[in-house]
């Protein structure tokens, strides 16, 4: 049973474990909250504030969410004590002389890590903005400064936008949990489309196919997942091995709605076939083929999770979010009446609502408009008015360039980034420009590549708001695009790749 | 898929397998409950693919069907929709070289087998042992160039239902060949592996005649008359298992097989083993292959005549 409690005025819930005592500060910010100028804003703060928190011994760590940002310590009472108090005095008091170090070690962490089918899939349903951006960079980190830390501080980090969970027997004695006053609470953050039509699909960097759809919140969302999996692996691992890893996943969103995420790894020569399996697992279960064990199994595997006997404990960082956000609270004893009732019937609406949502990432070469998804869009419908400027040695590609926003126009296919829609220009010294608007698209404006004066290119975006801004340092000379020397037969330049919108 | 030229009445379909005939003549007259009744009534899987193509070929098939599947909607009026939408964009592109076919041509056809598939795949879904909608979706899988693997992982789930499908067997062998995005590995292996695997009596030693005579399309000049002639031996074991077996009988789709093998061992230029092939095809005869010299119907009856000697059997 969760006790709802408060912490010097913040929302705590407590329930019981079995071993060590484990606590969480959850606060209702996360990468959904930025915009992509400054994206990484509310990571660097989680770093810079565990700092001075370094005890090695214990399991801590800080976790930066789309829309949740969360300081966790499994230990001891009284380190759980220090750890919380201590946290919340460096979010008082941040050590402002780590910043440049932890903007390095942000830097490090983000060229470590390998893009999950989730970060792929995200820009291409939301955007560059919004639940958008974890799947970006963090092109803020370079550049935040002490000011915009100190604002994003005062803005989110507050007691009013908090919550504190605890596994355990109860608040531990002098815990205090010092945090500013704001007085309000965010909302969730908006939930933002680049999708015009839905189902959709676009070509990603994937070994294999990757699939995700927007569905209800609650248990028959949850079996479809598990349902969808045990499709998967049979028809992809099972029976043809044409998959090492089938897996799904089931998550909330902030904002009311749940997310299921499907994907399916494959050889390069099998992609194909694993997209085909893909697609037929998808409507195999929309058409309403569910089978009744499967929907057995998955409940089973839900009703071990809920019938642990610390069950209640390993919910209370979710049932955090939900408190944030404005969703009930709900016992255990709710999940698994909610969960015993799911029948076939609820898993097949599911599924057939999940295929209207759905975006799926096919393998390079691969299309599904044949299955009745629409390629997601990768050029603009519209350019912007203005002056027109050629780009060196090609007739068929122009710059256009208007008050209201810049245009690359090769052919008949254009990227058209608005200023009033835009999400962040990168600007380098060399002048070069890239500017990335919040459907995604990508505009780069380099004098190198302009037939006349170079000069103009300067007058773009001067009027865009600073932060949206992001000054790059010096790229290496190999990284300035140049014209292509004149060859005999110069080979076809892949222009198509310029309007794409991926990770980079 | 047939041209528009009306064929002699020995290289119809409907003259070598005579109860399918009303397949075509009722869906020229419009009459859903006599087909559906038909497909009721058939022995087994390979008359209903014959009967399925029968009815394709009919001009305007596909849009009685889309007609048949808005009012009273059923699998099978889906998959014999979807077939019929496939033949019916076939017939856009014509069976012309890919460099004669125009952009608006292949665009038909692509809107065709798209509209197909979503048919097709609609009915596999709802019943994965759905053979003749399999069938045609290894066809969408080529036309659409959905993958060489994409077509394998069709044609398997089929198998699992029907391990030894020659005509399944005979649509993904086109899509495993070059032409197609396949390699001769694959064809060759699956050819062999099929017939192989295969009951002896059955039709699918003609897989290996007919995947021999894919390669010897794909050469010139001696390279291609010398594969024949060292595939020769192969071949004729495999119509020793096959169509020669004491077990064979005369199924739907027999023309079609035992006319692979007449025309392999035409083409090696061995009149004594092209003998028994042209004798078990009695008066029947089938176009496939002899377009490859000039007129089909002609350059069959030549070759059979050359193969009795000159004399005109």
């Amino acid at each position: 049973m969760i006790k709802e409690t408060e912490v010097d005025g913040v929302p705590t819930l407590i329930a019981p474990v079995n071993g060590p005592m484990s606590a969480g500060l959850v606060f209702r910010v996360g990468y959904a909250d930025e915009v992509l100028a400054r994206a990484g804003i509310t990571h660097l703060i989680e770093h810079l504030a565990l700092f001075d928190t370094g005890q090695a011994d214990y399991h801590y760590n800080g976790r930066t969410g789309a829309a949740f940002t969360e300081f966790h310590l499994r230990g001891r009472e009284h380190d759980v004590v220090s750890f919380l108090t201590g946290v919340c005095t460096s979010l008082g008091a941040l050590p402002m002389h780590r910043l440049e170090i932890e903007r390095q070690v942000l830097l490090t962490e983000e060229s470590g890590q390998s893009l999950t089918p989730a970060h792929v899939l995200a820009p291409w349903r939301y955007g560059a903005r919004g639940y958008g951006l974890p799947g970006y960079l963090e092109y803020g980190v370079p550049v935040i400064t002490p000011d915009e830390i100190q604002h994003w501080l005062r803005t989110w980090f507050t007691k009013e936008n908090a919550v504190l969970w605890i596994a355990g027997d109860g608040v531990p004695a002098g815990l205090r949990l010092p945090l500013p006053s704001s007085g309000r609470r965010w909302a969730p953050p908006a939930v933002t489309s680049a999708l015009p039509v839905t189902p959709a699909y676009f070509r990603g960097p994937l070994n294999g196919a990757a699939f995700d759809a927007v569905v209800p919140i609650g248990a028959a969302s949850q079996v479809y997942a598990e349902v969808l999996q045990r499709e998967l692996f049979r028809e992809l691992r099972q029976a043809s091995g044409l998959s090492y890893t089938t897996a799904t996943g089931y998550t909330t969103h902030a904002h009311g709605t749940a997310q299921v995420t499907a994907v399916a790894d494959a050889l390069p020569e099998k992609q194909s076939a694993v997209l085909g399996g893909l697609i037929d697992a998808l409507l195999t279960l929309s058409v309403g083929r569910v089978e009744q064990a499967d929907v057995d199994a998955a409940k089973t595997k839900g009703r071990e999770a809920l019938t642990d006997p610390d069950a209640e404990a390993a919910m209370l960082s979710a049932q955090a979010n939900a408190l944030l956000v404005g969703r009930p609270i709900r016992t255990v004893e709710e999940r698994l009446a909610e969960l015993d009732a799911v029948t076939v019937e609820q898993v097949a609406e599911v599924a057939a609502g999940a295929m209207t949502t759905g975006l799926l990432l096919v393998p390079p070469g691969s299309t599904a408009d044949w299955a009745g998804f629409t390629a997601a869009p990768t050029t603009s419908y519209t350019v912007v008015p203005g002056h027109t400027f050629a780009v060196v040695d090609d007739d068929q590609d122009r710059f256009h360039i208007g008050p209201t926003g810049v245009s690359r126009v090769i052919g008949d296919q254009a990227a058209t980034v608005l200023y009033a829609e835009c999400s962040a220009m990168l600007i380098w010294p060399d002048g070069g420009r890239l500017l990335i608007g919040h459907d995604g698209m990508r505009v780069a404006v380099e004098p190198t590549m302009i037939a006349g004066d170079p000069t103009v290119l300067y007058q773009v975006g001067t009027g865009l708001p600073p932060h949206l801004v992001v000054r790059m340092p010096a790229r290496e000379e190999s990284e300035i695009p140049r014209p292509e020397p004149v060859a005999p037969t110069p080979a076809p330049p892949e222009k198509q790749g310029l309007f794409r919108r991926k990770k980079s | 898929m047939s041209g528009d030229k009306p064929l002699p009445a020995q290289f119809e379909p409907t003259t070598w397998y005579p109860e399918l005939r009303l397949f075509p003549a009722a869906t020229r007259a419009g009459d859903w409950p006599a087909i559906a009744a038909g497909f009721q009534q058939l022995g087994g899987w390979q008359a209903a693919t014959v009967a399925i193509d029968l009815i394709a070929d009919v001009h305007g098939a596909d849009q009685f069907f889309r007609q048949v599947v808005a009012r009273d909607p059923s699998p099978m009026a889906a998959t014999i929709l979807g077939r019929c939408l496939i033949h019916a964009g076939w017939r856009i592109r014509t069976a012309a070289r890919a460099s004669q076919v125009s952009r608006q041509q292949f665009d038909a056809l692509h809107a065709h087998l798209r509209d197909a598939e979503r048919a097709l795949m609609d009915v596999t879904a709802r019943d994965p042992r759905a053979l003749l909608a399999w069938e045609s979706r290894l066809t969408t899988a080529r036309g659409l160039e959905l993958g060489v693997a994409e077509g394998r992982r069709r044609y398997d789930r089929l198998a699992r239902v029907a391990p030894h499908h020659f005509w399944a067997q005979s649509f993904f062998l086109q899509h495993a060949c070059p032409k197609w995005g396949g390699s001769w590995e694959e064809a060759f292996g699956f050819a062999r592996q099929c017939a192989a695997a295969a009951p002896p009596g059955g039709m699918h030693g003609a897989l290996v005649a007919t995947v021999h005579l894919e390669r010897w399309a794909s050469l010139t000049g001696d390279e291609s008359t010398q594969h024949v002639l060292d595939a020769r031996p192969e071949v004729w074991a495999a119509a020793q298992r096959s169509v020669l077996h004491p077990a064979f009988r005369r199924e739907p789709g027999w023309v079609f097989a035992v006319n692979a093998f007449a025309f392999f061992f035409h083409v090696t230029g061995d009149n004594p083993a092209a003998r028994p092939f042209f004798h078990l095809l009695g008066d029947f005869g089938h176009t496939r292959w002899w377009e490859s010299f000039g007129d089909p119907v002609e350059e069959f009856q030549a070759g059979k005549a050359q193969t009795f000697g000159g004399v005109r059997a």
